[in-house]
Formats: structure tokens, sequence, C-alpha cells
């Protein structure tokens, strides 16, 4: 383990671990703005977690060590596969980590876990929303692997730190290919941070809420842990699509002043695709869920026909 | 950033805008906005052929680009547009045969065979140059997810602006794979079809499905029966 | 001195067969920790053997007995051998461990010797089948194991569910040991010998040579389970006893996969259709066995689909395997046949784990639907653990074993851009699309049986009084769930400890960098956060203390999926009315039914077993035990002796 990629390890969880919270208000407020309201502040995430610390846990009697063990597991595993996305500095990455595959099933750890703690407590809010949760992942699967053997094959290689130095040592040129692959991205972020018109992050009523139903029994620190791991899942998707796509600015030195751009370019670009999120959600509404599958199907036939232009012509 | 690169990549996304119009008509049920979508498609129709145009200076592709925006981007819908407000029509739910997910599915499978019977059938020097050849295959693609509209939907004007899709997907095989004075004239005879076709089904019942259509021209007097003539 | 040692083991397996033979009427527990400490330790000599030969890649050769010139029974241990005698001995040895504390628990009295003496046999006969050295004794020791496997799974013959899944199996079973031996005798034929070796292709050899294999194919994909040859195993596995599920899922399966790769890898040069087939038969077979676990209530059954799945994905590595080698890409190749192999391990380590675990609960619920136990974490704790080892290792979740061996299969898609031939490479990824789609659909199917059985409140009285399996039902599958682990936190290394340097991931700095991560966390918070915790009430919207019939039932978990793939799963709905009047306006009476057709058993078995029965019953009229028709057979014979005497002098 050089120390290039140590200190790299660092910058990045710190980096993530402080910005998660103000993307997720920064959505917020672009979707108050959009109804005409005022919002809540841009740190308010941050205090609501910091509330969260101080309250005490509660644990239904029904539930058992999945519940105590659920949010821990989906930190630890949103903290590392944010590990895998270079968001502010790119280096050579060592050890296995950036693998696209192992940067896919981490999420996926992190979401069976939070599925297994919504039926822990025997609750119907949690059951539907384990439920339904796992059978979007299910069928947005495979779309996500054809979109990500399309970045395989763009790039030429398997490992996301890897595709974020070519992108970045190339520099300008966006092929068309990518700007259709950053469509797809944006799909599956949608998708995957379960934004309207896949869930509701913001409803509380029961046939609606997919991701929210499963942490409804949460309380106190664990509900912290689990809004903070939703929030780096966010950022983290948000610095792939960016740093693949748009990836002027990313720092490929240690020296403080590429840094410290890198932070301030990477904040912009994130807060103008949060933007982007907001008018998104706010232009359309939550669709039934049994007619998310087409939507899904649409997006798999788009993926598909970019790896056939891509692959055959 | 060199010419033939740039030109190269702008194609391939107009390329997949227009499959993806194309879907948008086989899945929606939308009827204003099925409209709408069929009027982007001839947009990028046009605008790839004002690419094409730019690229090898071909007069001929510059007056097909501007007869495609004037009739199919601006007359024709907003002709059909027009209709829609009178009539108030605005959905059409009925699949018959195929299903939303299968015809995307079948679509794709389409996209692949023909891809495939093209590059066996085309000689040698055709298939090389990719472009030209992806043109052809997208454009025969167009014409039969355009059949497919015809056929998989029940109201009488989808399967009008289905057969309006087959017809772009003419146009844009003719731009990449044959001679293009004679598609011009192939072009403006379809259109004068299309009007005449538009005509009749205003007069008799553009809100109606195929059957009742057919009780209308009989109530209409419009189609004379065999005994009556004796 | 190994050919010792295999002698020994062979031996000790010999003897825990005769043993409860002989001591059959005199039951008690210093006889049956005898015997099982028999098949014990002669599956741990097997598994050192075999280590033996891995580690030191020097091939063991053993000759047992010539019968004819050309006919002999030998066993040879290559690397390929070696490897699937580790994991049959290994996975054995943990499920006999396992029946030292089932036993006790099993009826049947005397029955149990004349089981475990099977069981004993059993085991022998799979290892004896993957170091047989021809393929002659390849053959004898497959029919061994065939009938032997039957009388396991009569065990309980008392009930007519498990008299009707023994008959389709041994019915199935056979089938396949049918189109072994055919496929063999082709190849005796075209190369004249039934020796493991390579045959040559030429003008003449090559239609045998493809009919061979496609025999081949046919007999080990009906052993395997693949689509449409699978139905006897959701049938099968539920109906026999735990360890017996447990080692045909585990064990029995892969065995089929070991015939395969030998014939593939030693005798065959393979086609590319020859991939294309086994590619899209373990697609098929990947998709369709997890869409059909998903609607499982009966553990045991959704264990089942799920072992079809599996060997869906180990055949997607063996297409790929043959695809790669016959387009000349031998990186690949080397990849995806390790990622067969690999998987078949892991395959055996967590699913024996998931069998014997769930048959602890089965045992201690005595009951195997699924909607009739919950809240078992609380009540099993040990059990529920060494089950969630297993669920996280099947649903691919990393680090462990189940997510190294799919991450190599996605390593070699990933890869496949190399490939030439456009359509092979549609075909590729749409490969990869179901791949990933049946990767996440058993990820949704895990928690759901994890979910039904262990989670929320337990929803029959059964359930509520279920108490902890014995030590030694929990010490068999703890060894597997740490082997589940180990395999996987250390993949990188065993892989390239046996000299493959592939481009994958280490798992190690994976599992060191989560423990970090979460060790930071908590950490951080252990000083910030309020350690005050509290044990409530469910929040019901308001009612107290609600019943277990208002939680998530497994049916309900998997509708929207069942719903999504509604044209998979074919339901036939059918209804009588009958009416008072004529005009049929006043409803009197009527049924409705909705059931799920069986598509495979209603379109494919039974036409078959119909038209089977026909031609038998037909072919039945020539020996219709009248004497008169039997002496006119004689009759006729002479005749036709004499008649063709004369016109052929």
């Amino acid at each position: 383990m050089t120390t290039d990629f140590f200190l790299y390890c660092i910058i990045n969880t710190v980096c993530v671990a402080l910005i998660a919270p103000l993307f997720v208000s920064l959505v917020k407020k672009v979707k108050a703005w959009t109804q005409g309201r005022q919002g809540p502040s841009l740190f308010q995430t941050y205090f609501t977690l910091a509330k969260l610390l101080k309250k005490e846990v509660i644990y239904s009697k029904d539930a058992s060590w999945v519940s105590r063990a659920a949010p821990w597991i989906c930190i630890a595993a949103t903290l590392s596969a944010s590990l895998f996305v270079p968001l502010v500095y790119v280096t050579e990455p060592m050890g296995g980590i950036g693998n696209i595959i192992l940067f896919l099933y981490l999420l996926v750890l992190a979401r069976f876990f939070m599925a297994l703690g919504g039926l822990d407590a025997g609750s119907s809010f949690g059951g539907m929303g384990s439920s339904r949760e796992m059978s979007i992942s299910a069928v947005i699967e495979p779309t996500t692997i054809i979109v990500f053997a399309a970045l395989a094959f763009v790039f030429r290689s398997l490992n996301i730190i890897d595709m974020a130095s070519i992108a970045a040592a190339t520099g300008t040129p966006v092929t068309p290919t990518l700007i259709l692959l950053g469509i797809s991205l944006f799909i599956i972020l949608i998708v995957e941070t379960a934004r309207i018109p896949v869930d509701n992050p913001e409803t509380h009523l029961e046939l609606t809420m997919i991701h929210e139903g499963m942490i409804l029994e949460q309380s106190g620190r664990n509900l912290a842990l689990l809004e903070l791991s939703s929030a780096v899942k966010q950022v983290v998707l948000m610095g792939l699509l960016i740093n693949l796509i748009v990836p002027w600015g990313i720092a490929t030195s240690l020296s403080l002043i590429p840094l410290a751009e890198a932070i301030g370019i990477f904040i912009v670009k994130a807060a103008f695709l949060a933007l982007i999120i907001g008018l998104f959600e706010s232009s359309m509404a939550k669709m039934r869920f049994f007619r998310l599958p087409s939507l899904f199907m649409m997006a798999f036939f788009f993926s598909t026909l970019i790896i056939i232009i891509e692959v055959f012509a | 950033m060199t010419d033939a690169a740039f030109f190269d990549g702008i194609v391939k996304v107009l390329f997949v805008c227009v499959i993806v119009t194309s879907a948008y008509i086989i899945t929606t049920k939308n009827l204003i906005s099925l409209v709408r979508v069929y009027s982007l498609q001839s947009l990028v129709l046009f605008a790839i052929a004002l690419a094409l145009w730019w690229y090898t200076n071909e007069p001929v592709l510059l007056a097909i680009a501007i007869l495609t925006l004037v009739f199919k981007v601006l007359l024709i819908p907003y002709f059909i547009a027009s209709i829609q407000e009178r009539i108030r029509i605005k959905r059409d739910i009925d699949f018959h045969f195929l299903s939303p997910t299968s015809s995307l599915l079948i679509s794709l499978g389409l996209m692949i065979a023909i891809y495939i019977t093209l590059s066996r059938i085309l000689p040698g020097s055709v298939y090389n140059d990719t472009l030209f050849f992806f043109g052809a295959v997208i454009g025969i693609s167009l014409v039969l997810m355009g059949m497919m509209v015809t056929f998989s939907r029940k109201r009488a004007i989808t399967k009008v602006l289905g057969y309006l899709s087959m017809e772009n997907g003419v146009l844009l095989f003719g731009i990449f794979a044959t001679e293009l004075p004679f598609i011009i004239e192939f072009l403006i005879v379809i259109d004068l079809v299309i009007l005449i076709l538009l005509t009749t089904i205003l007069t008799v019942g553009i809100d109606s499905t195929l059957e009742e259509y057919h009780n209308r021209l009989h109530r209409f007097y419009l189609w004379e029966e065999m005994e009556e003539s004796s | 001195m190994i050919d010792l040692a295999f002698l020994a083991g062979v031996i000790l397996f010999l003897a825990g067969a005769v043993i409860p033979l002989a001591t059959i009427s005199q039951g008690n527990r210093l006889t049956r920790s005898i015997y099982l400490g028999c098949i014990i330790s002669g599956s741990i000599v097997f598994s050192l053997v075999s280590l033996f030969v891995l580690v030191n890649n020097v091939p063991v050769s053993i000759h047992a007995w010539q019968i004819f010139p050309g006919v002999k029974i030998g066993f040879f241990i290559d690397r390929l051998a070696a490897f699937f005698l580790f994991l049959i001995g290994s996975v054995s040895a943990c499920v006999a461990l396992y029946c030292a504390g089932y036993v006790e628990e099993m009826e049947g009295g005397n029955r149990r010797n004349l089981f475990f003496s099977g069981i004993s046999i059993f085991i022998l006969a799979m290892s004896l089948i993957v170091t047989s050295e021809n393929t002659f004794s390849f053959l004898l020791f497959w029919e061994l194991m065939a009938a032997v496997s039957f009388f396991l799974v009569m065990y309980e013959y008392n009930r007519s569910e498990t008299r009707r899944a023994g008959i389709f199996y041994f019915v199935m079973t056979q089938l396949s040991t049918l189109f072994v031996m055919m496929g063999i005798i082709i190849l005796f034929f075209a190369t004249g010998s039934f020796a493991f070796a390579h045959a040559p292709v030429n003008q003449v050899s090559a239609p045998l040579l493809t009919a061979a294999f496609i025999s081949l194919f046919i007999g080990f994909s009906i052993k395997a389970g693949i689509i449409p040859f699978h139905k006897w195993l959701p049938y099968a596995h539920p109906a026999s006893p735990s360890p017996v599920s447990a080692l045909m899922s585990g064990v029995m399966l892969k065995v089929a996969v070991y015939g395969l790769v030998r014939f593939l890898v030693t005798v065959f040069t393979p086609d590319l259709w020859w991939g294309v087939l086994i590619l899209v038969a373990g697609t098929t077979s990947a998709v369709l066995g997890v869409i059909y676990a998903i609607k499982e209530d009966d553990i045991k059954g959704l264990l089942a689909y799920s072992s079809i799945e599996n060997l869906g994905i180990i055949f997607v590595g063996i297409g790929l395997f043959v695809i790669f080698s016959a387009s000349g890409l031998s990186l690949l190749a080397t990849i995806s046949l390790l990622a067969a192999l690999f998987h078949s391990l892991n395959h055996a380590v967590f699913k024996s784990l998931l069998f014997l675990s769930s048959g602890s609960v089965v045992h201690a619920v005595h009951t195997r639907d699924m909607e009739k136990m919950g809240g078992l974490a609380k009540q099993m704790p040990v059990t529920s653990l060494l089950f969630f080892i297993g669920a996280a290792a099947i649903a691919a979740l990393p680090p462990l074993n189940g997510f190294a061996s799919e991450l190599l299969v996605y390593t070699a898609f990933f890869e496949s851009v190399s490939v030439i031939n456009p359509l092979l490479k549609i075909l590729l990824f749409i490969c990869l699309a179901l791949f990933a789609l049946t990767s996440a659909l058993s990820a949704a199917c895990f928690v759901k049986a994890f979910g039904s059985i262990f989670l929320a409140k337990p929803r029959s009285p059964a359930c509520e009084k279920a108490h902890e399996a014995s030590l030694s039902m929990l010490a068999g599958p703890a060894i597997l769930a740490a082997a589940c682990g180990i395999l996987g936190v250390f993949s990188y290394q065993i892989l390239t400890g046996f000299g493959f340097v592939l481009p994958v991931p280490d798992l190690l700095v994976i599992s060191i960098v989560l423990l970090l991560m979460g060790g930071l966390v908590y950490l951080g918070l252990y000083f910030t956060s309020s350690r005050q915790t509290r044990i409530g009430e469910t929040w019901g919207c308001g009612a107290p203390s609600l019943p277990s019939s208002t939680e998530y039932t497994g049916h309900g978990f998997s509708e929207p999926i069942v719903t999504i793939f509604s044209s998979i799963y074919r339901t036939g709905k059918t209804s009588t009315k009958t009416y008072f009047d004529q005009k049929n306006c006043m409803f009197a009476e009527g049924t409705a039914e909705i059931r799920l057709v069986k598509f495979f058993e209603e379109y494919l078995y039974l036409p078959v077993a119909r038209g089977a029965y026909r031609g038998a019953k037909f072919i039945a009229r020539m020996q219709n035990g009248c004497l008169d028709t039997y002496l006119m057979y004689v009759f006729v014979a002479v005749v036709a002796i004499l008649i063709i005497l004369g016109v052929t002098a």
C-alpha cells in the first residue's frame, strides 16, 4: 500500500462523509423552490444527524440481532464502496479497490441488510418496503450491469479509479457514447437513491414508501447511520456520473492547491447535478409500482442500444 | 477533434435518438405526446440530413432536409394535432398481440436480425463504411417498428402515425443507402398518399377503431353494397 | 504411500457400510458413534489425500483389478479429480458430523442402520467415480451411486409423497445412466478404448464424437438438474432426510459436473456450438431456477430450486470455457473454468450448510412450511447465524465465497468483448444481463427465506416452542460456515497459491476495509452518541401488540416479483358455475380455482410418460402369457430359418 493510495483513501472518505449530507438538503431545497417554498436550510441534514445521535435507540421486542447489526454493516459497506469512486483525487488503485463489480455488490450488501432489518420487527410497513425494494433492485440489475459493461468497454478497464484517471487524462472531448451512458447512469442514480418516479424519499405514507418503509423501525443513532449511508450512496453515485462523464478539474497530484481546487469544482459540479435531480423529481409524479418494470424495460432498451451502437458500429 | 470522428459521434447520437423515439411511439398510450414525438423524430431526421449535407456537400441532401422540416416537422403534426384538439381523443390503451415490454424486446431482436442479414447480403465494399451501413440498418428497423405499431395498436390515428414512422424509416434508408434523386420522387408520392388517407379518415371518423370505421362508411353510403347497385 | 492412504479411506468406508449391518439388532450410542466415526474419518482421509495431490501436483495412479483385457478398474487422481475428491470428502465429513446428532432424533429404529450403511456406500461410490481411471469404472460406480441414492431417498417410505418422489427420482436417474452409458459406448466405438484419453478428431470419428458428446451432455444434465430435466430435484430433496438432501444437492450434483468437465477437458476437442449449447442451458436453468425458487413455500423445495440455479451458473462457466477455448482466448478460458470449479466447491459448502441448518429448523418446528415459521432467531440463535452465513454466501455478498466465484464469472463476461464474432458477442451480452438478473433475484429469494423463518414473530404454536439444536448438529454446519468465510476472504490467496494469477480483486483487502470502516464509525460514535437503549413495541399505527398474523408473509414478500414475471409463472384459472334459471342469471353455486400450471410437468414430462406407457402397452401384447403364442413364435422362427437357408444357399 503506497502512501499515495493511503492518502487517497483518507481524503476520499473524509470528503464523502463531510459532503454527503449537503447534497441531500440541496435536492430538498431545489424541490421546495419549485413548489414555491423556502425549504429547509442547506445544513439541515447535519443538524438532523447530530440530533439523532443524541437520542436513545429503541428496539422492538420482536427484533433480533439483525436490527442491531444492520445499521453498522450498511454504513461500513457504503463507506467501503465510497473508496471505489474517486471524488477529488485520482491515483493508481491497489489491492483490487475500484473493481466495478465489487462496487456494485458492496451496495447490494448494504441493501440486503436494510431489507432484512425491515422484515425484522414484524411490521407490515417494513415487510412491504423490503419486498418492493428487492423486486425493484432485481429488475434494474440487468440494466446496471449492461451500463457497467458499456463503461468497461469504453474505458477498457474494469477498475473505476482507472477509468477516472483515463477520463481525466484525455481531458475534454466527451464522446457522444459517454453522453448516452451519462443518461443511463442518471436513470440508475434515480433508481438506486429511491427518488421520484421510483420512490418518494419524503413520504411517510405506507403505500408509497419503499426505502422509508425499511427504516421505519430504526431510531436514534441507528437511524442516523442509515440516513448517512443513504446520503453517502447518493454522493458516491453522483461522483461516478460526474467523474466519468465530465472529469475536468479532478486532482491528479497530491499538492494542496490542486486538491482545494478539485474539492471546490466537485462541489460545484455536484450542486449542478443535484439541481438537475431536484428539477427532474419535481417535474413528474411517482409512478405506480407495477408500472415501474415498463420504465426499467425502456432503460434496458436504451442501454442495450448504446452497447449495440458502440460495439458494432 | 477531427472532422470524421466528430461527424461519426454526432450521427451515432442522432441514431440513438431516432430509435428511442421509435420505441416511444411503439409503447406510448398518450396520443398527444405521440404526435409530438413523431415531430421530434422528423426533427432528428432533419438534423441527420443536415449533418450529412455538411459532411458530403451534396445539395440534394439539403433539399431533403428542408422538405422534411417543412412537411414532417411542422405541417403534418400541426394538422393532426388540430384534429385531435377538435375530436378530443387522448388515450389509446388497447394493445393487440403485443404488450409494450414484448414490443421493445422484439424491436431489439429485429435490429440484431437486420444487422446480421444485411451484413450477409450486401457486398463487402458497402460493409466497410460502417456508419452508412448502420444507417441502412436503422432505416429498415424503423420501417419494421412502424409496421409493428400498425398491427399492434387499435386506434386509427395510431396506425396512421405508425405508417408515418415507417415512411421516416424509408427516408433514412434512402439517405444512407441508395441513390438520392429517385428517393425524392418516391417521397413526394408517399406524402400525397398520406394526405389522401388522412382526408378520408378525417371526414369519416378519426377517433374510431377500424370496425366502427366500416360501420360509419356504410352509414354514410360511402361504400355501396352489391345488392343496391342492381 | 498415497495409494495406501487411499486404500485406507476405502476400507474405512466399507467398514462404515458393514458395521451398521452387523449391529442392526443392537442399536446403542456406541455402535452409532463407531460407524459414524468410520464415515467421518474415511472422508477426512480422502480430503487429505486430495489435498496432497492438489498441493504437490503429482498424479497418483492405482490399479485395482483387471476383469478382461481392455476392461479394468483403476483409479487415477490428478488435480481435477483431487479437487472434486476434496469437495466430496470435506462436505461428507461435515454432514456425517451433523448426522452424529441427527441420528438420535431420527425415527425408524433399526432402519437407521441400513440408512447409514447406504450413506457410507453412497459417499464411497461418489469418491470412486471422480477418481476413476477409465470410463468403464466411471460407469460402474455411477450406477452404484444411482442405485444407493434411490434407497436413501426412500427412507420414509410410509409417506405417499416420498414414494412418488422416490420413483420419479429413480426413473430420472436411470435415464441419466442410460445416456451416460450410451455416450461411453459411442466413445468406445470412436476411439477403441475405455481410457480417459484425448480422442483424435478425423472424418470418421467426428460425427461419432459429436453424438457421444450430446448423449453425455444429456446424461449429465439430467443428473445435474438442468432445465428441462430438472423436475426430479424439487420432489426428491424435500422428501428425503436432511443429510441426504445435503449430500445429494451439495455433492452428487457436482459429480455430474465433474463428469462433464472431465470429458470436455480430457477426451473431446470441443466445437464452438457445444459451448453455446452449454451456455444457453446454463442460463435458462439459472433464470428459471431462481424464479421458481421465489414462489416456493417449502423450505427444502426453495433450496432445491436454488440448487438448479447454481448448477445453471456452473454450466454457464463451463459453456464460457468451451467458447473461449474454441476461440483461442486461453486466459479467459482459464478464468471461466476456474469460476465453474470454484463455484462448484462454494455451492457444495454453502448449500449443504443451508440444508443442514434448515434440517435442524424443520426438526425443531416439525413442519417444512415457511409460512408457519418465524421468530426463530431468538429461539435458535446459533442456527440462525449459520443459516444466515449460508444465505449471505448464496446471495453473493462480499466478502464470502459465493461472491468470489460469481466475480470470476463476471470478469470472464466483461472481458469477453475481445471475442470476434458479433453474433457471439450479442449472445454473451444477453447471458450477462440474465446472469445479473438471477444474482439479484437469488438475493431477494434468500431475504424472503431468512426473513420468513428467523425474523419477526412466530406464526404457529409449534414454532413458539422450538429449541436450539444439539451441539453435534451445530458442529458440522459451523465448520461449513467457517469454510464459507475462509474460501471467500482468502480466495485470491488460494488461487495464487495454486499458480493462477488472475486480474480479480483481493477480498482480504476488502474485508479488512469493511472491518476498518465499521470500527472507525463505532469509535467515532462511541464518544458522540447516546448509548441508551430501550425495548419497545413495533409501530402498529397505535394498535397495541399486533399478533403474528399481521406480519408480512413469505407469499406477500414474493408477490411483486411474481406479478412482474407473471408471464413465466403460468396460472390456470378455472371456474364452474351452476345457475337456477335457463338464462344464466341467478347463480346457484360454483367453484373457482387458481392453480400454478406446472409447465414442465404438464407439457413435457407427462406427455412423454404417457407416450412411453402407450408404447409399452403396445409391445406388451407380444407377451400376453398365453402358451400358444410362445409356441407359435418358436414355429415362426424355425420356418423363417428354413426359408432363409433355402433362399441363400
